[in-house]
């Protein structure tokens, strides 16, 4: 019974509106000092316990690494490499937005960043070559979820951390998934290009092509880092992460100069930020889980979910119901920490990967940044590109049917996520 | 070649670079340079890991533990950070639907839990650093009660700083999701 204390205390915080890591932590405290199960000192004990651990040092070196390139310049470089490449097609601007959104999920862990970094140059190019702006962010927020789908990503490190999974295996495994998701956007996009009659780019040109690789070159050697690092099984996860850092010094300090020592200082600072804010989540987050873990209350609802149905099918749609509406209102961070432990033990149970679930939970929650009412990336491009929200919003919708297909396949098709780590690590 | 930075109209569109506004020390608080110090800390043992293991093919044992540590100092002291400039991460729904008023209010019963709560949290540090005196870190010879003595810094930072958002809201100003 006390556990419906920790639960009514958790939700009441977090509707309010207390932060996420205050909220799970202060309703764990409350069931403690209620229950008195526990000494109170195990609250701050597994709060620290909690975040150490060396998988999520890849956090702020993520965080950082994307920041560096970002404020370096190298945005515009990528765009440029992406519009030589595929700017000729019909509809070109929106496949170019969707290429280069690929590139900088290679080097970029998080949606957001992928919003407010690239999606700027994005809309405004898409705006000043006539495209109508509905299209335009619709483009843009869709493509900027493949971010954390393709390594490197915080949200897979995060659910590595919390689900006890290899956190190179879950980078191995979005490879393929959000390629997909490219893919599947880029159909849509020839759609609509055909029935809008929506204009070409310069036309394909080698020399063009050969001039903005060049010019590209060396930023594009970020995601071959990575990427490639990761995926040869080669560097661990946050091996790379620091390897991408010291590139991106290199970069911005002796190649490109851009990197003043001002900035240098703003964006350490704003990775600490982010860094502080996203590991106090975690903590948080620890002793929450280990409550309800040590109560036994993860294993009862497992139990209740296959009461329900024991047809695999029926639960995985479940599961994903579940995922898409905790995804609608939940920050994505805070959502994995808080679902990790209730729905793993379910998708074990009917015999799904953690490293597959570990896919189909971030998608999920994906598609969550791009739905009101929270809307995340939504709110981001609003933002930065002065269209209001709900025009963002409705242009946004179409986008959703693509993504939602790849989700069914990748949910339904393991080998799609599987296959990549299975040939790189086992 | 590449040193060039591409000149725009080869893109076919014109993008103007916003200058970065002047430095100012303003722009930054106390407790930020300590966090800066821990997170650069941080990234130089977690290079010297990477360097130790790859080009001397034997990792300083220190190295992965100090890590860690320090990863923690990151997250506690930059949470100070995190409150001043109310960048923590929380579920908004409920103050969308809010008047400006009500919002306001609400988020003032939101910053008197949180200082309840890590005021609580600090309290709990406090006898943790006695109890840990006598346990020592694994490779490191030093006392566990110096992490707990860096956790709770980082708590009475945090508590001083929505202390002061407290405040500020108090006065009338700052709606939510606000930045100061």
């Amino acid at each position: 019974m006390y556990i419906a204390i920790l639960f009514l205390a958790f939700f009441g915080l977090l509707g309010i509106g207390v932060p996420v890591a205050f909220a799970l932590a202060g309703a764990s405290l409350i069931y403690v000092l209620v229950s008195g199960a526990v000494p109170d000192v195990v609250v701050l004990h597994r709060m620290v316990n909690g975040i150490d651990s060396f998988p999520l040092l890849a956090v702020p070196f993520f965080i950082l690494a994307g920041n560096l390139m970002n404020s370096a310049g190298i945005t515009n470089r990528i765009f440029g490499f992406a519009r030589a490449l595929v700017g000729w097609m019909r509809g070109g601007l929106g496949h170019v937005n969707v290429g280069a959104s690929v590139v900088f999920a290679g080097m970029s862990g998080a949606a957001v960043a992928d919003a407010g970094g690239l999606g700027t140059i994005e809309v405004k190019a898409m705006r000043d070559a006539g495209y109508d702006r509905g299209f335009s962010v619709g483009v843009t927020a869709a493509s900027s979820t493949i971010g954390p789908i393709i390594p490197p990503s915080l949200p897979m490190v995060i659910y590595g951390v919390m689900a006890n999974a290899s956190i190179g295996q879950l980078f191995a495994a979005g490879f393929i998934p959000g390629l997909l998701m490219a893919v599947s956007l880029m159909v849509m996009i020839a759609w609509y290009a055909r029935v809008r009659n929506y204009p070409r780019d310069a036309a394909f040109d080698l020399c063009v092509l050969w001039r903005a690789t060049q010019n590209a070159f060396l930023s594009l050697m970020t995601p071959v880092i990575i990427v490639g690092g990761i995926l040869s099984g080669m560097v661990m996860p946050t091996e790379a992460a620091i390897a991408a850092v010291f590139w991106a010094l290199i970069l911005g300090i002796f190649v490109y100069r851009t990197l003043t020592p001002a900035r240098l200082v703003r964006v350490s600072m704003e990775t600490i930020e982010t860094t502080a804010s996203i590991m106090l989540i975690v903590a948080g987050a620890s002793i929450f889980a280990w409550i309800l873990t040590s109560n036994r209350v993860t294993e009862h609802f497992a139990a209740l979910v296959l009461m329900i149905s024991d047809n695999p099918i029926i639960i995985l749609i479940l599961l994903n119901v579940i995922l898409l509406v905790a995804g609608c209102f939940l920050e994505t961070i805070a959502a994995i920490t808080i679902l990790v432990p209730v729905l793993l033990p379910v998708a074990v149970n009917i015999g799904v990967d953690p490293v597959h679930f570990g896919v189909i939970m971030v998608l999920n929650l994906m598609i969550g940044l791009l739905t009101p009412p929270i809307g995340l990336v939504l709110y981001v491009l609003a933002k930065v590109t002065n269209i209001p929200f709900d025009v963002c919003m409705r242009a946004t919708l179409p986008f959703l049917v693509p993504l939602i297909v790849v989700l069914g396949l990748v949910t339904f098709i393991p080998s799609i996520s599987m296959f990549v780590p299975t040939l790189v690590y086992r | 070649m590449q040193g060039e930075a591409p000149r725009n109209d080869e893109f076919g569109f014109h993008l103007e670079e916003k200058p970065d506004p002047p430095f100012e020390w303003r722009e930054f608080g106390l407790e930020d340079w300590p966090a800066f110090l821990v997170f650069w800390g941080l990234t130089v043992i977690v290079f010297l890991q990477f360097f130790t293991r790859y080009v001397l093919n034997d990792s300083f044992g220190w190295t992965e533990e100090a890590a860690r540590y320090f990863l923690i100092g990151t997250t506690f002291i930059g949470g100070g950070m995190v409150c001043r400039r109310r960048a923590h991460i929380a579920v908004e729904y409920l103050h969308t639907r809010l008047s400006r008023a009500g919002s306001r209010r609400l988020m003032i019963v939101v910053d008197v839990i949180t200082i309840a709560f890590l005021a609580y949290l600090g309290w709990v540090g406090w006898r943790m650093i006695g109890m840990m005196a006598p346990q020592k870190m694994a490779v490191i010879d030093l006392s566990m009660s110096w992490l707990y003595w860096v956790v709770l810094i980082g708590i009475v930072i945090m508590i001083l700083r929505t202390a002061q958002s407290l405040l500020h809201r108090l006065q009338g100003d700052s709606p939510y999701p606000g930045d100061i």
